[in-house]
């Protein structure tokens, strides 16, 4: 098969780099493979699968009539094994090879698995996948006493999942405290303090030593010398590209694929985008792993443009850390980072848990994170990315982020 | 576009009748009996009483054509080549003054290749301001591209007008047609006429197929007249082949011409020398060459003349554009002397235009016959049979080799 | 693809900050008083001019609602498919079912556009109302505005656009823009008259034998565009046809050498659409001056020399003239205000089928009037909002109205100083133009009042 475009996923990188392209070239052949078997979703949903708010059939990013419409030939079930750049062709696992003038590669990232002795020859969940969440989803319902592995987005999603469903939690997180990477410890305090006022335990700062097997149930050693027997153990340890299919291509790539602002990789003719990319940090400016949704999305519409040669095209802005968290009704918005030498600007309702905090570094824009105080996240996006310098406006911001943020985008994008 | 003849009816007469009536009452019996689409008319003195003629036939029904009043000659001119381009037969007069207010239309008409037919009441040139007849408004335009016919009698008015409707609308003419009538002499001049039948005149006409070679119709797009010509590419010759296209159709016309005639006259039983007349020129050793109304009182003098047993004769142009070269010089081809009279004058050769044009006859008669420029009849004045008495005397003194070297003033001792 | 939407727009500089639009949403939306929960938030600017705010002077107010992007970024984060562009009506919607209440769509985008309702904490947005928005209809001092101009353009974008491609008009040219608009608006029985000038210029009737129209087209005379349409249109009407005889003619000959026959075919109510694209001089032959052309204009036979600067008469008023004629329609134009063209151009074409239709669109030139290539339109609207053009229509029924009467007019300066053409004024000569504006704006004012008066 000879195919003009051929993207490989079928997730938020991978749709919007088809969406990007069919905007600009709407008739070159156009080709979708992807290992899933089911129809476009989106791993960031399937905490709601688990809990069963959302059921398959409601999850579908796009449906056939979509690629019937935009001339998409879509191959699910197929994962790609094997890449020859030389040749312009891609090995699928069924065999066939496909000849590509340009070729994305949209495969995300997979759990990663600590190597923890003993687990490989235990029972436990992962959550990625929609067959995952279907795994989970029916062992929840007999479980009693789950433990998760890992106090990031996804363990502490599984793990509010497995409190509503009525079971006693343990997180266990390797961190001094849950949410690491978003959060400082006053907001994840926050969460964690929600968490146990649900019932759930969450034990931070300690490893995982060993698992171990008894009947059918598990049994988790921790560094501290305790041991937690479970019936239901979810390891949430990470994520990782799989990329195997790189061997012997030439594409470079440290724990992703390395590439430059256009979402071009070192290899001619290849672009990368989403979890599996490494792309430029916009604070370091060094490539990093930055797995999230609306960076996939960004870096997958990017590719496109420019695989389709879209005038439009612009290089990439850098990566900025970036997430939602809703937890018991509660919710917390974390955007950008907190650079070395910052300027922290706090207010803490302690009594109404309402937290924020503003990282100002040279007078510029660098970070924002609230636990129960909404702001447009998106707003602060910008803001950091345009270097605003807010120290004219910092008390203002700290006092009404909302309205502030929204008067200076009036004044400045508008 | 084909149309079929539309049903009698209103039509002026089914039945040869005789009447008496001026020549411009002529035209207007003529025009209506062709049943025209379009006429658009604005009044001038000597002209004024055609286009009341015709609009009193059609407010009286008995003529069915759109009359356009417009606001000017130009205009007139304008509507007819938007309705000739439209598919409609079409009719208008005008004289001196008007014809020049025409001439930007009226010398584009013959390359928009139309068909119009426009009576040309001859009037002197201004200035002196002049209101009275002549030819030298016909005679200005002589190199604009119409065919121009001179009628002599108000009889030969309305059978010229009819006949030049189909001359005109000739596949091997389509251009424009002047039907010359002397101001005051034919235009006022009140004679005995026979009317042709309606139904013979009908199908003399024919399937009525005007506008078949260019159009402006939506259901055949077509772009009329483009840019043509420039200093390079296909251009110049594409304009040449226009060009060359409308002299060999005037040429055409010659043949045309003669045949429309023959068949009036094998049809209604009146026959008019298509392009020149000989009278008397049998045996003839000098001749005058005449044009238009004038020859009546000059074939009057002949004959007395000939009485007088002087060998005189008159080769009366009744085809002036095209020129008939050919046939002048069989017509002249054994005469010792001609005199030729013009109701013009030709300033940049201090003679009359005829006679300038009938210079280059002698050059295909392949002997220079002594020939004098007679000049009358300008702004009104009467050509009368005594002028013509002194014309054949001057012209007999040329037989002695008496040449004058300038014109004679016909009129200048009146 | 190649849709457009209608919007909400905001004027910043009409708001007075009532907020009644708050309360209007808030109720259409929620059945509130809480204009917290409304999905627009107008705000009173309270931040200091200047940096790093590089947005210029602040206005009073500011505005925070959906754009209802083309390339919505809310959408393209929302992990659950519950948001999606609505292809008929632009908006962005949220499926209330499928939202898993991540707020991710509040980071994707970034305007604003979309944040939770304090109430239930759910997110909601803008939905236009099903389009009929309730904050315009509550505004009272027109700051927002709805605008469905889109409209126009997605019917226009299903009809055939009439001239080939290509057409070698200047770049930016504002004739190309309305010759296409119109012709694409009249349609295919159309027989067109476009007499020398910009218009044949660019090569819609063609060159050696090609053409650049997919209509029957013709160069008439400069001198007798309306003559020879009117006899096109009787002879169609003759044999039972209907057509549209249109001309899209210059200022020049409308204006100068034309006008005889132009004026001759209005009194006689020949059946005519005669559009009259003023740009205000003979620009294709090299930018001469016309009797449209303005006071004071550059134009290469008004030089700008030591004792006369620019043309030093006023221009000769086309439209009003052809009010005095009585036509069935006369109109002026812009194509800074499309829906206002169309809509004129509808009445044109419809009174075309029964007397004479003139259409004045004023047509910025950007070679001849010396401003940058992308400037034409914001020329356009610049003339308007001066109103050194004024946008009126006039029927003998209902008499002459303003289609866009402008309150508070700029200073025709503002004008003035956006093109070369009128880069050496003296203030003597501003004086004049300003003093000409206030002159025909009262003349037009007191005309429009007296029809008003019937
Ligand atoms: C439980 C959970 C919660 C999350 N919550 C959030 C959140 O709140 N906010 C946020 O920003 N992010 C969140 N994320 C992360 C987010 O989902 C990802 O960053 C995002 O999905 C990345 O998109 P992607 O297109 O790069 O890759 P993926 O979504 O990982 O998709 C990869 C695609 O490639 C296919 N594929 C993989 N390998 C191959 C192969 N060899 N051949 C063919 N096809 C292949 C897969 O089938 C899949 O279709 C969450 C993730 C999970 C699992
Ligand atoms: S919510 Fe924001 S991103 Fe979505 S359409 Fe509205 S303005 Fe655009
Ligand atoms: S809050 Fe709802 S609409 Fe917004 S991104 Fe999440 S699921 Fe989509």
């Amino acid at each position: 098969m000879d195919t003009r475009y051929l993207v490989v996923g079928s997730s938020h990188a991978a749709l919007e780099a088809v969406a990007a392209i069919r905007m600009h070239d709407p008739d070159g052949s156009l080709a979708l493979v992807t290992r899933d078997r089911h129809p476009p979703y989106s791993p960031t949903v399937l905490p709601y699968v688990v809990s069963g708010r959302s059921v398959p059939e409601s999850v579908r990013l796009r449906d056939d009539r979509y690629f019937t419409a935009n001339r998409v030939t879509y191959l699910p079930g197929r994962a790609l094994v094997r890449l020859r750049p030389e040749h312009g062709t891609a090995t699928l696992s069924d065999g066939a090879t496909i000849a590509y003038d340009k070729l994305l590669l949209a495969t995300g990232a997979t759990p990663a698995i600590p190597p923890i002795p003993g687990l490989d020859r235990a029972a436990y969940h992962v959550l990625r996948t929609l067959d995952d969440a279907l795994a989970l989803r029916s062992a929840i319902a007999t479980a009693r006493r789950p433990v998760v592995l890992g106090g990031g987005l996804v363990g502490m999603h599984a793990a509010e999942n497995l409190v509503e469903a009525g079971a006693a939690v343990t997180v266990v997180e390797m961190q001094p405290r849950v949410l690491g990477a978003y959060f400082d410890p006053i907001a994840a305090g926050l969460i964690e303090r929600a968490f146990v006022a649900h019932g759930a335990r969450i034990v931070t700062g300690r490893r995982v030593v060993a698992v171990s097997r008894e009947d059918a149930a598990t049994r988790v050693h921790l560094d501290d010398g305790d041991t937690l027997t479970t019936d239901l153990l979810l390891v949430a340890t990470g994520v990782k590209p799989d990329l195997a299919y790189l061997a012997d291509s030439g594409v470079a790539h440290e724990a992703g694929i390395l590439v430059d602002d256009g979402m071009r990789t070192s290899v001619a003719n290849v672009w990368a985008a989403g979890d599996c990319a490494q792309a430029r940090d916009f604070l370091t400016g060094r490539p990093i792993l930055n797995a999230i949704l609306p960076e996939a999305a960004e870096q997958g519409r990017l590719a496109g443009m420019a695989m389709a040669g879209d005038p439009g095209t612009r290089s990439y802005a850098g990566g900025v850390p970036l997430n939602t968290y809703r937890f018991f009704g509660h919710h917390a918005i974390a955007v950008g980072t907190v650079p070395a030498g910052a300027a922290d600007h706090l207010r803490h309702d302690a009594a109404h848990g309402r937290y924020l905090r503003i990282a100002v570094a040279d007078g510029r824009l660098h970070g924002m994170f609230g636990v129960d105080v909404f702001f447009d996240g998106g707003v602060m996006r910008q803001l950091i990315l345009r270097r605003t310098d807010v120290s004219a406006v910092i008390d203002r911001l700290l006092a009404d982020p909302l309205r502030t943020g929204r008067e200076l985008m009036s004044r400045m994008w508008k | 576009m084909t149309m079929a003849v539309r049903e009698a009816g209103t039509a002026a007469a089914t039945r040869p009748r005789h009447i008496v009536c001026e020549g411009n009452e002529a035209a207007a019996l003529a025009v209506a009996m062709v049943r025209p689409d379009m006429l658009s008319v604005y009044p001038i003195t000597p002209q004024s009483s055609l286009v009341e003629h015709l609009a009193k036939l059609c407010a009286d029904g008995r003529m069915d054509a759109e009359i356009v009043d417009a606001e000017g000659e130009h205009s007139v001119l304008s509507v007819l080549q938007g309705a000739a381009l439209a598919g409609g037969r079409t009719f208008t007069a005008t004289c001196g003054p008007g014809l020049a207010f025409m001439f930007e239309p009226y010398w584009r008409t013959p390359g928009l290749r139309l068909p119009i037919v426009m009576a040309l009441v001859t009037r002197d040139g201004i200035t002196p301001q002049s209101v009275w007849g002549g030819h030298q408004d016909a005679m200005t335009v002589r190199e604009a591209g119409w065919i121009q016919i001179y009628c002599e009698t108000v009889q030969e008015v309305l059978d010229t007008t009819i006949m030049a409707f189909r001359i005109a609308e000739h596949r091997d003419v389509m251009l424009p047609v002047n039907v010359c009538l002397d101001g005051n002499y034919l235009s006022y001049g009140a004679a005995r006429v026979t009317l042709p039948d309606q139904a013979g005149v009908d199908a003399f006409m024919g399937e009525r197929n005007i506008n078949w070679h260019a159009a402006l119709d939506p259901l055949r797009p077509m772009a009329v007249d483009p840019l043509t010509g420039g200093s390079g590419g296909k251009g110049p010759a594409a304009f040449l082949r226009y060009r060359k296209g409308q002299c060999r159709s005037m040429q055409n016309a010659l043949r045309v011409i003669t045949e429309v005639h023959d068949e009036y006259a094998a049809r209604f039983g009146r026959a008019f020398a298509p392009l020149v007349e000989r009278y008397r020129m049998d045996d003839a050793e000098m001749a005058l060459v005449t044009l238009g109304s004038m020859t009546g009182a000059a074939k009057d003098a002949v004959d007395e003349a000939r009485a007088a047993g002087r060998r005189v004769g008159i080769v009366k142009i009744k085809t002036f554009s095209p020129f008939p070269v050919e046939a002048l010089a069989q017509a002249l081809a054994g005469v010792g002397a001609i005199g030729v009279v013009d109701r013009s004058v030709g300033f940049r050769w201090n003679c009359g235009p005829v006679f300038q044009e009938l210079l280059g006859v002698l050059y295909r008669l392949g002997r220079p016959v002594p020939t004098a420029s007679f000049i009358g009849g300008l702004a009104g004045a009467d050509l009368t049979v005594e002028h013509f008495h002194a014309v054949i005397a001057r012209t007999a003194a040329l037989l002695g080799g008496d040449v004058p070297d300038g014109p004679i003033w016909v009129n200048e001792n009146d | 693809m190649g849709h457009a939407y209608a919007t909400i727009a905001f004027e910043a500089a009409r708001c007075d900050g009532c907020q009644d639009c708050m309360r209007a949403c808030a109720t259409a939306k929620c059945g509130s008083d809480d204009i917290s929960r409304a999905r627009l938030q107008v705000l009173p600017a309270v931040l200091p001019a200047g940096q790093p705010l590089d947005g210029g002077a602040p206005a009073s107010f500011e505005l925070a609602m959906c754009r209802q992007c083309g390339d919505p970024r809310c959408v393209a984060v929302c992990p659950a498919g519950a948001l999606a562009k609505d292809v008929e009506t632009g908006v962005i919607t949220r499926n209330a079912d499928t939202c898993v209440d991540c707020l991710l769509c509040t980071v994707g985008c970034a305007y604003a556009g979309i944040a939770p309702d304090p109430a239930d904490g759910r997110v909601a947005k803008c939905d236009m109302c099903d389009g009929a928005p309730a904050c315009v209809a509550a505004c009272p001092t027109g700051a927002l505005r709805h605008v469905t101009t889109a409209r126009i353009y997605n019917e226009v974008g299903d009809w055939e656009d009439l001239f080939a491609p290509g057409l070698a008009g200047c770049q930016g040219c504002n004739s190309e823009l309305v010759m296409r608009h119109a012709l694409r608006r009249v349609g295919p029985d159309t027989v067109l008259a476009t007499p020398p000038g910009c218009v044949p210029g660019m090569g819609s009737v063609g060159y050696n034998g090609l053409t650049g129209t997919k209509v029957p087209v013709f160069h008439p005379l400069l001198t007798n565009t309306a003559a020879m349409l009117a006899g096109v249109k009787r002879q169609y009407k003759r044999v039972g046809r209907d057509i549209t005889a249109m001309a899209i003619a210059g200022d020049g000959g409308a204006s100068d050498v034309g006008f005889q026959s132009l004026s001759g075919a209005a009194e006689r109510g020949e059946e005519i659409l005669f559009l009259v694209i003023d740009n205000e001089g003979y620009m294709n032959t090299g930018m001469q001056r016309s009797s449209c052309t303005p006071y004071g204009a550059w134009t290469s036979t008004t030089p700008v020399g030591r004792e006369t600067k620019g043309k030093s008469q006023d221009a000769k008023n086309l439209p009003l003239l052809m009010v005095g004629h009585r036509c069935a329609y006369v109109a002026t134009a812009s194509t800074a205000f499309m829906q206002d063209f169309y809509d004129k151009l509808d009445k044109a074409i419809a009174a075309s089928k029964h007397g004479f239709a003139y259409l004045h669109v004023y047509s910025p030139c950007t070679t001849g009037w010396r401003f940058p290539t992308e400037r034409n339109i914001a020329v356009a609207r610049t003339a308007v909002e001066t109103n050194f053009v004024m946008l009126w229509e006039f029927t003998p029924q209902d008499g002459l109205h303003l289609t866009h009467p402008i309150e508070s007019p700029r200073p025709v300066a503002d004008y003035l100083k956006a093109m070369g053409r009128f880069r050496h004024l003296t203030d003597d000569q501003i004086g004049h133009i300003q003093a000409k504006v206030e002159e025909n704006r009262a003349v037009i004012a007191q005309i429009a009042a007296g029809a008003a008066a019937r």
